[in-house]
């Protein structure tokens, strides 16, 4: 009678194992079923057989034994399944993959802490767990989950897609949607970035105006190249910030509602009526962050940065020890490591947070426009770094003199100046407005080639943020992981795979006929 | 006490490696994972050959460049790693099938139970030396992963939760098997019982859809691989170590209540 049991778990293997093999065809097929049905009517007669034909346990003392197994089984297994269950409610983890890829962000956490404070409808992610990519998805949702109490995230089925989120259901790739109320927000590749860069536009109560001045040779913003700065032009939006152009010549004035110009290394002077507008819209309390690069010379630097504070030589940094991250190694790339601890600008950046600044101008302090100005270096090249006004010689690879006298510092890459004006408000203490300025000695940095690149997004994030009154939100903002993504050539595939498929089952098979021969004499 | 363990789990590592089951279910299961890496890493660099193709200049991508989602983690590591449990279900009940079974056919168990060793000790053996073989298998299929992963800059770290996803895995699918085996004196019933009932634990996809939202989210808590997925994503999560644990030590249960039984009757 043991038949029957056998062969009703073969039945049900078959039927699962049917269903696995075609379920992509269509769901539970009838051979599945009936195999399922009928083997579970065998193993269930051939049970009931067993039993009539059971032994028993003869005698008290082995009854006694039967008593304390099946008892001690069952403590078992309620021990077992109650830790089981009481540990899906545990959520720690260990991340182990490289960036630490499922542990959110310095920015994702305070985004939100931000969150639970914030008045109107909740902010919902609504997670297609049965979408392409779920599985990979899941865990990151899950770490969202446990960080971020004041979202709500709600488990959808992209056959039924929630109301706000159908029209945004395009693909089975779509895996993540933000919602907060009738406004949804479609997430591209469900990364935290793109998820954190969602949740921030959703959340944002305004969109502060960043303007880019144009006319002057200044990079373009349009330039999907590797000089250009398209790609930080998008990473402004994804963090909240209005982006437009500001020409130059045709603008008449500043628009008021400039929260930060920003003057991207321009290679021409500006007009005399453009460095007075500028200058006055500093003066009005603006905010303004000056991109150079080492051999340019507009009157923007030698004028504009100069009355406030500001020198920058024109000089070049050299590093002997060469940034071998890049494809073409030269002293001129810099790895910054040192920062200032307590501005708000470099804060988050330490030795372990990096940026990496192909040809850096050096930026220094002059004198300052008024005794209250608060003017500070806040990022240096290393120890090792010179400082030579042979730019031209430099930039072109050939040997060049070093100037001695600078060999003594770390030479400065980026400053910062706060520029307290106007008497305070009756009965306030802090003055009318406040004028800001942030200066960086390169403008590549930010490039889309460099973008990326260790933190060289979160400078300048960081600046933009201090420039627009927004230090709350100053934080590490989600890594973009970068693999090496050729590990393996086809040939060197091929290599491994025969030794693995067949050099090395081939020995163990060796083995395995040696130790039955052993076995056999 | 522990000295009884021990010798019983040599002398089992021994019987195991005199058999060529151990070297046959080796053979397999570093074939079947090697061939199967194999086949998505050509798959993976016919992909790159697409993307870095000139065919795709002016539709999304630039010349020469790879969206960074499309990588070795997300197309070869995690796609694989995934099915590489399935392997584990199809060669691990040739290996626990003759555990206890055997010695119930050839009437041994009751030797070791007259030489003073304990129902308990006989099945931590017993669970014990599955383990470690279980452990070796998964050593000599590491070749691979290990190369792919330091050359795509993965880091080793990730390959120590893979590993210790399969651990939890291959122990708790073996920890079935020897249950299955303590059970019956018939080794191809232990076989068909130790591959039945973790594969219908596998995932229960099968039943889902034709049961109530409430039951099929017990049962998906309930799915061996709904516990897996975590592992070849670089991330050991305490609840799902402690779910595979506890369905070894319920192998474990069962192995010593069967003992346990065989011996009062």
């Amino acid at each position: 009678m043991a038949f029957l049991p056998a062969a009703g778990l073969v039945m049900i293997l078959v039927g699962v194992g049917s269903y696995y093999a075609t379920r992509s065809l269509h769901g539970l097929s009838a051979f599945s079923a009936v195999n399922l049905a009928l083997g579970v009517l065998l193993v269930a007669a051939g049970a009931a057989a067993q039993l009539r034909s059971f032994r028993g346990f003869a005698g008290a003392a082995s009854r006694r034994v039967a008593l304390r197994s099946l008892a001690l089984l069952v403590a078992g297994f309620a021990l077992a399944i109650g830790a089981m269950v009481a540990a899906q409610r545990w959520t720690a983890r260990l991340d182990l993959t490289v960036d630490e890829l499922y542990t959110l962000s310095d920015q994702t956490r305070l985004l939100c802490g931000e969150l639970g404070g914030q008045p109107g409808p909740p902010l919902e992610l609504v997670f297609f767990e049965d979408a392409l990519l779920a599985k990979d998805v899941r865990l990151l949702v899950d770490a969202y989950a446990d960080a971020c109490p004041a979202l709500e995230i709600r488990d959808a089925s992209r056959h039924e897609p929630p109301a706000g989120a159908r029209e945004l259901y395009t693909t089975t790739a779509t895996t993540v949607i933000a919602c907060r109320a009738d406004v949804c927000d479609p997430i591209g590749y469900p990364s935290e970035r793109n998820i954190t860069g969602a949740i921030v536009r959703l959340a944002s109560q305004r969109m502060p105006r960043v303007y880019f001045l144009i006319g002057h040779g200044e990079v373009d913003l349009a330039n999907q190249g590797e000089s250009g700065y398209s790609g930080l032009a998008g990473l402004l939006r994804d963090q909240g910030f209005d982006v437009r152009a500001l020409v130059g010549p045709a603008a008449g004035e500043i628009p008021d509602d400039a929260e930060v110009v920003i003057a991207a290394a321009p290679e021409r002077d500006l007009l005399p009526e453009e460095l007075a507008l500028l200058d006055g819209y500093l003066a009005r309390g603006g905010r303004l962050l000056a991109l150079a690069e080492p051999g340019l010379r507009s009157n923007l630097y030698s004028d504009l940065l100069r009355r406030w504070g500001f020198d920058l030589p024109d000089a070049v940094i050299v590093d002997e020890v060469a940034s071998p991250l890049l494809e073409d190694p030269s002293p001129l790339n810099l790895l910054i490591h040192l920062f200032a601890p307590y501005n708000p600008v470099t804060r988050t950046l330490s030795r372990r947070t990096m940026v990496l600044m192909p040809t850096a101008r050096p930026v220094g302090l002059a004198r300052k426009p008024a005794p209250d100005d608060r003017l500070e270096r806040v990022a240096f090249a290393s120890e090792r770094a010179l400082v030579t006004r042979e730019t031209s010689l430099a930039l072109a690879g050939r040997d060049f003199p070093l100037d001695a006298a600078a060999a003594q510092v770390e030479p400065p890459v980026a400053a910062t100046g706060s520029y307290p004006r106007g008497e305070p408000a009756p009965g306030a203490e802090a003055p009318r407005h406040e004028a800001r300025v942030v200066v960086i000695g390169d403008r590549d940095f930010v490039s889309n080639r460099l973008l990326e690149a260790l933190y060289n997004r979160d400078l300048l994030l960081n600046a933009v943020r201090w420039l627009a009154a927004d230090e709350a939100r100053i934080a590490l903002t989600p890594k973009a992981w970068t693999p090496n993504q050729d590990p393996l050539t086809l040939q060197q595939t091929v290599a491994y795979f025969y030794f693995l498929a067949f050099a090395l089952p081939e020995a163990l098979l060796l083995l395995g006929i040696y130790a039955w021969w052993r076995k056999q004499a | 006490m522990i000295g009884r363990v021990l010798a019983l789990a040599r002398k089992e590592l021994r019987q195991l490696f005199a058999s060529p089951i151990a070297y046959v279910v080796g053979t397999a299961y570093v074939a079947l994972t090697g061939i199967y890496f194999f086949q998505h890493l050509v798959s993976y660099n016919q992909l790159l050959f697409v993307y870095q193709s000139e065919g795709l200049t002016g539709v999304g991508f630039d010349q020469g460049t790879v969206p960074s989602h499309i990588n070795v983690l997300n197309e070869v590591f995690v796609p694989a790693a995934d099915d590489f449990g399935l392997f584990l279900l199809v060669v691990l009940p040739l290996v626990t099938m003759r555990v206890f079974a055997e010695e119930r056919a050839n009437g041994t168990d009751e030797l070791l139970f007259t030489s003073g060793l304990r129902p308990w000790e006989v099945a931590l053996a017993k669970h014990a030396v599955t383990y470690l073989f279980v452990l070796g298998l998964l050593a000599a299929s590491a070749i691979y992963p290990a190369v792919v992963i330091a050359r795509s800059g993965l880091g080793f770290e990730h390959l120590i939760a893979l590993y210790v996803g399969q651990l939890c895995y291959g122990c708790a699918i073996a920890s079935i098997g020897l249950a299955c085996s303590s059970f019956t004196a018939s080794q191809i019933v232990a076989a068909v019982l130790g591959y039945s009932i973790p594969f219908v634990l596998l995932d229960f996809a099968w039943l889902t859809n034709t049961v109530s939202e409430a039951v099929a989210a017990q049962l998906r808590q309930v799915a061996l691989l709904s516990h897996f997925g975590a592992f070849p994503r670089g991330v050991i999560e305490l609840r799902e170590v402690v779910y595979f644990a506890g369905i070894a030590f319920l192998g474990w249960l069962s192995s010593l209540v069967s003992l346990e039984l065989g011996r009062a009757r």
